[in-house]
């Protein structure tokens, strides 16, 4: 009962009430706090207290001036603990869950304050929580579920920026990962677990955390962060547009958004998948192989022979700019300067990469039309192949006629020596 | 036949050339089991006519700036009627060149040829490997391509370490503070102009001192030496080294048709360094000991202590006709001969060793 009206007296607090820390709480910017607390606390040797102390001097809040004192109350500037630790000025000890998040908004929400330590710091996102699944479960009483501590630490806490935190791109996954991947937590929530499992199998983990490309999205990149939340099905496709705008402009302008929004399909996710997004693969539009195409169409119906047909012209042009890249590479391995096929190549290799994104409005001519190029330039690449084998072969026969003209000479020589010895 | 013989008449009247063709008929080479290794400093100097007629051509076509030098070479190599044929036989025979030089010095060493009274021929060889070492690590920039850029750099970056003066070499080096265009131009002038006089002199000097001293016979084949019937510089030494020249020459057109020289992609001074540089192979033994080396020897930067051995090492190396005290006797000592065949042995070895990846 306790518990549930601090969450409730916590929560109902607007912004403007909790606004600030601690009067005294807090140095200046730039300067790391003097705190009494840390002092004391770094000498016991009971981990419980020891370890946050331990760690204050990464604590951004610690190296910006903020004391112990501005999260949990009390004097840290009395040297004895009594006083220090005295409820009367304000001190609280352990936080309960529920108060993290407007005890951290207290200064985190307060523009005017944050100001201080620099001029675009975001302060929305208290009010971002409050909208987010894990805002609105703290807000019912639960007390298993993410407040601010539980992503950016308790302690010790680092920038986002910080390769070390725990909210760095290539950490996210691990961050939510640590409730999330937990299938008997989740299941209370109505949420396999399985997310963060399939999330490390996809594209995108593997370009962010194998490839180190920040680029790639994580779990708050589709899910937000501090108002996290799982998008619906309308919004799916600006979520994935956020980076794939072409696709998302292609399929926009194909007759499957309209299809997708009657049958309450998810635009991207229907055919890609969420989670475990894997690399496409042309293959995926034969629909007489249980194609994704073959998930709403059947092989003779409009929409099947369409699948079937981008399917084939897809095949058919990679398979010659395989060839074609293949002859390159051998004549280069040869020793021949392809260097005017390799451009060639790399432009069949660009208009591939649109004729694959031309899929998404599912139009033949307009995949058609991409592929044409591919053919184009892979014939071009196929051509200068064949003028350089020709070459090749002009060098190799010259070289063959020169060394029969140098041996021929040797001989002559040779024949003339034991010539001269016999005489 | 009539005008060929009036014309001889007139040039042999007025030059005396009978006069130097029985001179160059009654030179002799003296013959024994080792007298193969007579060839090599003629094969050398093969391969040196091919760089001189194949880097004359390259001139035609190649500008030393760091915007047009790797598209000229790229436009030698596809555009220009058998600029490839001459690209690859110049870079083949420069590694040739030096291939053969290694083989001479070495073959004149185990045979004691350096000993009195040949001492100055010894160090005009040993200046002449020097200076075609220079050729080809200033030669090795001159495409400007990605490897050739990043190992001019390390290259460079090490004389910075010679004690006093090593600042002001880099800079003299390098032009500036970096390895850019103003190195390459640099380099091209010391490859093209400076490097090609020097070594024109020394070559002169250095047959000079052969023809003036004759040819060297080893002391323990002095016996067999005069038992054998010596062979005639002309016709018939001549004739042989001709076999040998065209054995070169059938090797450079077979190496430039089967392998040729790589371009490799345009240098980027802004680009990281790839990974797996190395210098051209007469350097790797260098190269390779002092990867090899700690990072600090006594206190001292480990490559410091690397270089200062490798310069005290070629010191002693030229030294070796005053150091070895057999010398004076026209002999070679014992214990040369032993540091001979260890040097031998590292530089192979290492050289081999690294080619296999052994140090990767």
């Amino acid at each position: 009962m306790t518990r549930l009206a601090v969450v409730a007296i916590a929560l109902a607090l607007p912004a403007s009430l909790a606004a600030g820390p601690p009067p005294g709480s807090v140095g200046s910017p730039g300067e790391a706090a003097r705190d009494t607390c840390v002092e004391c606390h770094q000498a016991l040797d009971e981990p419980r207290l020891h370890d946050p102390a331990a760690v204050a001097e990464e604590d951004i809040h610690h190296r910006q001036g903020v004391t112990c004192a501005g999260c949990h109350g009390g004097d840290a500037t009395a040297d004895d603990p009594d006083e220090a630790m005295d409820p009367r000025r304000g001190f609280v000890g352990k936080i309960a869950v529920g108060s993290i998040p407007s005890i951290c908004g207290a200064c985190h929400a307060d523009a005017a304050f944050m100001l201080r330590y620099g001029p675009n710091i975001p302060t929305d996102q208290l009010a971002q929580y409050r909208t987010s699944r894990h805002g609105q479960a703290l807000a019912t009483g639960a007390t298993d579920v993410a407040t601010c501590a539980s992503c950016h630490g308790a302690h010790g806490i680092r920038q986002a920026g910080d390769a070390r935190s725990p909210v760095y791109p290539t950490r996210i996954v691990d961050t939510c990962g640590a409730c999330h991947a937990d299938a008997a937590h989740m299941r209370p929530y109505g949420i396999a677990g399985d997310e963060v499992a399939k999330y490390k199998t996809s594209v995108h983990y593997a370009a962010l955390v194998e490839r180190n490309d920040l680029s790639a999205p994580t779990c708050n990149d589709c899910h937000g962060s501090h108002g996290a939340t799982p998008p619906g099905i309308e919004s799916v496709a600006n979520v994935c547009g956020t980076c794939h705008a072409t696709q998302q402009d292609l399929f926009d302008s194909s007759p499957h958004k309209e299809a997708f929004v009657l049958m309450e399909q998810p635009a991207c996710e229907t055919c890609h998948s969420n989670h475990a997004i894997v690399p496409p693969s042309d293959d995926w539009l034969d629909i007489g192989a249980d194609g994704v195409c073959a998930q709403c169409h059947s092989a003779d119906d409009p929409g099947g022979k369409a699948a079937g047909a981008i399917h084939a012209t897809l095949t058919t042009t990679t398979a010659l700019l395989g060839a074609a890249a293949e002859r390159v590479r051998e004549l280069d391995e040869a020793g021949m300067l392809m260097e005017a096929a390799e451009v060639q190549l790399e432009e069949a290799h660009q208009a591939v990469v649109l004729a694959r994104n031309a899929v998404h409005t599912v139009s033949l001519a307009a995949v058609t039309e991409r592929t044409g190029e591919v053919g184009k330039a892979a014939n071009a690449a196929l051509e200068q192949a064949r003028e350089a084998e020709a070459e090749l072969r002009y060098r190799r026969r010259g070289l063959a006629i020169s060394l029969v003209l140098i041996l021929l000479a040797m001989t002559a020589l040779v024949l003339k020596l034991r010539q001269m010895n016999a005489g | 036949m009539r005008p060929l013989r009036l014309a001889w008449e007139a040039l042999d009247q007025r030059l005396g050339v009978t006069e130097l063709l029985e001179f160059a008929r009654s030179k002799e080479v003296p013959q024994h089991r080792n007298s193969w290794a007579y060839y090599f400093g003629g094969l050398t100097l093969f391969f040196f006519a091919v760089q001189v007629a194949t880097g004359i051509l390259l001139l035609l076509y190649y500008r030393p700036t760091a915007e047009a030098a790797f598209e000229s070479v790229q436009f030698i190599m596809t555009r220009v009627p058998f600029g490839w044929l001459v690209r690859s036989i110049h870079s083949w025979s420069a590694n040739l060149m030096i291939l053969s030089a290694f083989l001479h010095m070495f073959s004149v060493f185990f045979l004691g040829a350096y000993a009195k009274p040949r001492e100055l021929t010894w160090w005009t060889g040993c200046a002449l490997l020097g200076v075609s070492m220079g050729f080809g690590f200033s030669g090795y920039l001159l495409p400007w391509n990605e490897v050739s850029f990043f190992a001019t750099q390390v290259g460079t970056d090490m004389v910075d370490k010679v004690p006093l003066i090593g600042d002001w070499l880099l800079r003299f080096l390098r032009g500036g503070e970096d390895v850019t265009g103003a190195t390459l131009t640099r380099f091209f002038g010391f490859h093209v102009a400076a490097l090609p006089m020097i070594t024109a002199g020394l070559i002169l000097l250095h047959l000079a001192f052969i023809q003036r001293q004759g040819i060297h016979v080893p002391e323990k084949y002095e016996r067999e030496g005069k038992l054998r019937r010596p062979l005639r510089f002309v016709p018939d030494f001549v004739l042989r080294e001709g076999v040998v020249w065209l054995f070169g020459l059938a090797v450079l057109a077979a190496l430039a048709a089967f392998f040729p020289w790589e371009l490799g992609s345009k240098a980027d001074p802004f680009a990281p360094a790839p990974a797996g540089i190395k210098p051209e192979w007469y350097f790797l033994f260098m190269f390779e000991t002092l990867k090899l080396l700690p990072a600090h020897i006594f206190g001292i930067e480990g490559e410091v202590v690397g270089l200062a051995a490798f310069s005290i090492g070629g010191l002693v190396w030229f030294l070796v006709p005053v150091l070895d005290r057999d010398s004076a006797e026209g002999k070679q000592g014992r214990l040369f001969l032993a540091l001979g065949w260890a040097l031998f042995t590292y530089i192979a070895s290492f050289t081999i060793l690294s080619f296999l990846g052994v140090f990767a």
